[in-house]
């Protein structure tokens, strides 16, 4: 499944914010600089909104946000 | 019985170590340790100083705040993560250097929540009648476990050593705050996120020689930066809104915020998620001059407050704090 449109937003911005190039599929978005410790709480903020999911306090893993592959596979295990 | 803190203290060593002492060292700028921490320069004490010294250097001047006599201290609790010994704990060294009675003397290992959990067990001894006036001492000196190499820098980069020291009565006074409530919590599952592993009788009590590399970071801290942020952010609001929430209370009647010193943008965050007026009184923090000083820095942010005369009778003081283990909670007090 494809994440909304507001969450690719949210990631193509903190990239530019970063100065490194909008992220993949499988790239590792913490080692690539686009996500941040700081910037991960207000992505997982977006990520709820976007697709009216609770990310719980069992699930706030960076492991889950690691990649966009990975982010796609957590939105579905909640969805489903 | 209600409690009150009636006195506070601290006490840092001399010396001071800026961004741009060490950020070479640690494979950093130091424009960027100030940007991603909000910390500018931090202590770091010369080696042989204990962690004791400073404490009971901290306590002196609570006692002197609190105008009270080393006789009228019926129990000490110590809050450290970096004891001078492995055994004994360092409250008795304490109560050794400052001449106190012979009284019960604790040590208490709840981390970055160290003021939080001292609080609430002063509280509960003032309130069962089994002390009149508790000491809590609270400190650290974390710059000999550091790891100065490029590998830890991020995690490095935030300590410093320093020491608080609270006294909590059943009796108030001026410019007492009394105790309105503790809550404190933790969640075991995250014990590897955020701590020092060894020594200890699961990863091993002998330091590796140099060669041993994997067993040698088991004694540098570590810290799982993504973890330890995402859930320090979520925990401490949950904490302070449950809080504010027992007592009827909304985040624009509290006027200070005196949070445990962390880092500066996990303060500011924590701030917006509470939409905490920051114009009429603010959050306190002493983190650009002293970094993060762990079990001390909520103490030492709560002295400088009260010290510099602009709490006022009937401000409410909200105390958040989140440390290893993971462990968090909020306490709030009323001036």
């Amino acid at each position: 499944m494809a994440l909304p449109q507001g969450v690719t937003d949210f990631l193509n911005q903190s990239a530019e914010s970063a100065g490194v190039e909008q992220p993949k599929s499988g790239d590792d978005l913490f080692r690539s600089g686009v996500l941040d410790s700081f910037a991960l709480i207000d992505f997982v903020a977006v990520l709820e909104e976007e697709c009216g999911i609770k990310v719980s306090d069992a699930d706030v893993n960076p492991a889950n946000f690691q990649t966009i592959e990975t982010i796609e596979k957590y939105v579905e295990s909640r969805k489903g | 019985m209600k409690a009150y803190i009636v006195g506070t203290g601290m006490s840092v060593p001399e010396g001071v170590v800026t961004n741009e002492e060490i950020a070479e060292r640690l494979g950093l700028e130091a424009s960027q340790i100030f940007k991603s921490s909000g910390i500018r320069r931090r202590r770091w004490a010369e080696r042989g100083t204990t962690t004791s010294s400073l404490g009971s250097a901290a306590l002196g001047l609570a006692l002197e705040n609190a105008r009270l006599e080393k006789q009228d201290v019926d129990y000490l609790l110590f809050g450290t993560m970096t004891p001078d010994r492995f055994i004994p704990g360092s409250a008795p060294s304490v109560q050794k250097s400052l001449g106190l009675g012979e009284i019960p003397c604790l040590d208490i290992r709840g981390t970055c929540c160290n003021a939080l959990y001292g609080l609430q067990l002063a509280r509960a001894l003032v309130d069962s009648g089994t002390a009149r006036n508790v000491a809590i001492c609270l400190a650290e000196i974390q710059s000999a476990w550091l790891d100065l190499s490029p590998a830890s820098g991020t995690t490095s980069m935030l300590f410093g050593d320093g020491a608080s020291a609270l006294i909590v009565s059943g009796e108030s006074r001026d410019a007492s705050l009394e105790i309105i409530d503790i809550l404190l919590a933790t969640d075991g599952s995250f014990v590897d996120d955020l701590g020092i592993r060894c020594p200890g009788t699961e990863f091993g009590t002998t330091r590796a020689g140099e060669s041993d590399a994997e067993q040698a970071i088991d004694y540098n801290p570590r810290m799982v930066g993504q973890s330890v942020i995402l859930n320090a952010s979520r925990k401490i609001t949950a904490a302070c809104q449950t809080v504010l929430k027992r007592h009827e209370l909304s985040p624009d009647t509290v006027r200070w915020m005196v949070p445990h010193q962390a880092n500066a943008n996990l303060l500011a965050h924590v701030a917006r998620g509470l939409r905490f007026p920051t114009e009429s009184g603010g959050v306190v923090t002493v983190l650009e001059d002293y970094g993060n000083t762990s079990s001390a820095s909520m103490g030492m942010a709560l002295d400088t407050l009260r010290r510099s005369g602009r709490i006022e009778a009937g401000d409410y003081l909200l105390l958040p704090a989140f440390g290893a283990g993971f462990t968090w909670g909020a306490g709030l007090c009323r001036a």
